[in-house]
């Protein structure tokens, strides 16, 4: 029985990869996290120069609906810093996923080219950030600038380039189509959907932001969607990574059902114990798999299509 | 109107300001009604404040009673200052509790040492302590520049004249206690009584690792409980990794804010690095 998965020509240990920006702002916690048996690791995004991001309360969860919203808007060290924890990660054998943003085409070159001569597992280019007013889903609900973009840095680096898609936009296959135009070796799909909470004894959004991100459980079915979508229309073309909302392993086998080659958890692992969390999704993933017969869960990818 | 909370680790809760307090200089106590009944606190434990529309940051619970939640307060910048502005009556949100909290074992010394707003955690562990009245001695040292900067310095002195525990308290200037470091008196406790001891300690982080040091010299310290809260946060619950420290990848949110020491040995980042906003490593 295997859980490996491929994702272009990237081998994985299994289809669980760490989300961006969540336990993904230093070397320490992104090894921890890998060590606990997770297939990558995605970096929190990087910029050309350091950040500290949107004003607090920029995170806070929705117990209610089992999700969390955040405006942290690209909080970041600069790559010229984080590339020291990146090295550590490489040289501790892992597997990296280092996530990058630029306000422009020469914002983005200037942090992928600081970064290119490191053996990244992959870049991916944050095309969805919905916290920042330059940067993130701007860029990436124009296919023109998509395309433009990774058009522009798939030829500055030999590590594959992966393109994360936002939802919030009237018809991602339009975006999506752009990137792969533009040549990226797989889609992400989903970043936050757009969101905001309001304190009805004060009055006042509580972000400081004001609007945020919505993520977590609540977002899952959106994602699946989205999935879906993009596998029927494009899944000859690209490998798929699925995120948003994956809670439980059930959601891993749908997301891989919907047309995922792989899978992203980030609100998810946001708890006290998040190696638990691991090893309980891989357990009941191997458990599903030996009850089901299924041999190898790279046979079941995009097996709703039928 | 009151309303039944069904999880107050979630969005903010509004808590009303009931009492403020002048504690020493630039430092208050707020005292804040929270709407129904939430689950109990541990020393140690913090809360996410926010200030509608100024900022978030994570402050000490100093005590939790009928669902009163008591925060000792220092002015540091823009986010406390808007605190100190507010008056009886206004709200604020409140979420938590969040973090590990001191864990006290039994038939010890405890020996409380803390500087600055280190003191609100320490204060929860004394009343915890004092609870439990197994007849455990209690040692709690202080220390700071000047005496207008010694926190609940009434409150300790009254219970070291009612021998309930022993205070002992210092200050660089001489301007009350002893003149010097808590370090000292802290030493001669841990020299005249062999008793097995556990030190826990709240304060500026430099001053801990220098506890740290001292500590692992005697047989008799049994356990160093610290806590790490000099650090910038942002959840609170372990979600961003804003506070987390090297090499051990743990957040300082969830995992700590208390250590213990076999744990501090680990944290290379102890008393050397914290991490600012941008996730930048900056030497402390
Ligand atoms: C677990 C924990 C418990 C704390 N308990 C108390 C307490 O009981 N009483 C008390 O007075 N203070 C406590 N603090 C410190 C308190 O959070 C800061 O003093 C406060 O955030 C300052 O905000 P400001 O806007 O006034 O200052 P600013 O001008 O914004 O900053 C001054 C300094 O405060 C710190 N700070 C600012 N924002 C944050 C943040 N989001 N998280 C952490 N630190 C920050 C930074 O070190 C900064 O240099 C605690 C901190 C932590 C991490
Ligand atoms: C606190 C937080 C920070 C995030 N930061 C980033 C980021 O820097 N870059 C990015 O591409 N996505 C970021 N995301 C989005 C996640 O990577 C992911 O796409 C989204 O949260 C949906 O997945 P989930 O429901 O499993 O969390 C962030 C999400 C959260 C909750
Ligand atoms: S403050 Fe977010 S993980 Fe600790």
């Amino acid at each position: 029985m295997s859980l490996g998965t491929i994702v272009g020509n990237i081998k994985l240990r299994n289809p669980l990869i760490l989300a961006s920006g969540v336990l993904g702002s230093s070397y320490s916690v992104l090894q921890r996290i890998y060590e606990a048996g997770i297939g990558a690791v995605v970096t929190k995004s990087v910029g050309p120069v350091s950040r500290e991001g949107n004003p607090n309360p920029s995170v806070f969860a929705l117990k209610d609906i089992n999700g969390a919203i955040n405006s942290i808007g690209l909080a970041n060290p600069g790559y010229k810093h984080f590339r020291e924890e990146i090295k550590i990660l490489l040289e501790n054998n892992v597997k990296t996923i280092v996530s990058i943003f630029g306000g422009d085409v020469e914002e983005f070159s200037e942090v992928l080219v600081g970064l290119s001569d490191l053996p990244i597992t992959a870049f991916e280019l944050n095309l969805s950030c919905p916290n920042t007013e330059k940067e993130g889903m701007v860029l990436g609900t124009d296919p023109q600038i998509v395309r433009r973009i990774v058009e522009n840095l798939r030829k500055k680096t030999k590590s594959p380039i992966w393109v994360k898609l936002t939802p919030n936009v009237t018809d991602i296959l339009e975006i999506a189509d752009a990137a792969i135009k533009g040549g990226c070796d797989a889609l992400v799909a989903i970043n936050t959907l757009k969101a905001m909470v309001i304190d009805i004894y004060s009055r006042y959004p509580i972000l400081g932001f004001k609007r945020g991100g919505l993520s977590g459980a609540p977002i899952k079915p959106v994602g699946i969607r989205n999935i879906f979508d993009l596998y029927e229309q494009f899944g000859d073309k690209i490998p798929l990574v699925g995120v948003g909302g994956i809670a439980k392993w059930e959601d891993v086998f749908e997301y891989i059902l919907a047309g995922a080659s792989a899978v992203q958890i980030g609100t998810a692992l946001g708890v006290a114990h998040p190696e638990n969390k691991i090893r309980h999704i891989k357990n009941n993933i191997q458990k599903f798999m030996k009850n089901e017969g299924i041999e190898n869960i790279a046979n079941i990818i995009g097996g709703a299509h039928r | 109107m009151s309303r039944k909370i069904t999880s107050f680790d979630s969005q903010p809760i509004m808590g009303k300001i009931i009492r403020i307090e002048d504690e020493c200089e630039d430092t208050k106590n707020f005292f804040v009604e929270m709407p129904e009944k939430i689950e109990g606190v541990k020393a140690g434990q913090f809360v996410m404040l926010w200030i509608p529309v100024v900022d978030e940051y994570p402050i000490g619970v100093a005590g939790f009673k009928d669902e009163i939640l008591e925060l000792g307060i220092a002015k540091m910048g823009v986010g406390t200052e808007a605190l100190f502005n507010k008056q009886i009556g206004e709200r604020v949100g409140i979420r938590g509790f969040y973090g590990k909290p001191f864990k006290p074992l039994e038939n010890v010394n405890h020996l409380l040492l803390g500087g600055g707003f280190g003191m609100t955690p320490l204060k929860l562990l004394i009343n915890t302590l004092k609870s439990r009245n197994r007849g455990d001695k209690i040692h709690v040292f202080e220390g700071a520049r000047t005496k207008n900067k010694l926190m609940y310095l009434d409150f300790l002195q009254n219970l070291h004249d009612k021998g309930e525990i022993k205070f002992h308290v210092c200050t660089d200037d001489g301007s009350w206690g002893y003149k010097g470091f808590p370090t000292v008196a802290l030493e001669e406790v841990l020299q005249e009584d062999s008793q097995q001891s556990v030190i826990y300690v709240a304060g500026p982080e430099r001053m801990m690792k220098v506890v740290f040091e001292i500590g692992k010299k005697y047989q008799n310290v049994k356990d160093m409980q610290m806590s790490l809260a000099d650090r910038y946060m942002r959840c609170g619950f372990g979600l961003c990794s804003a506070c987390t420290v090297d090499p051990t990848g743990w957040r300082i949110c969830v995992d700590g804010p208390v250590f213990n020491k076999e744990q501090l040995e680990q944290i290379t980042d102890f008393g050397e690095y914290i991490r600012l906003a941008t996730g930048e490593k900056k030497r402390i």
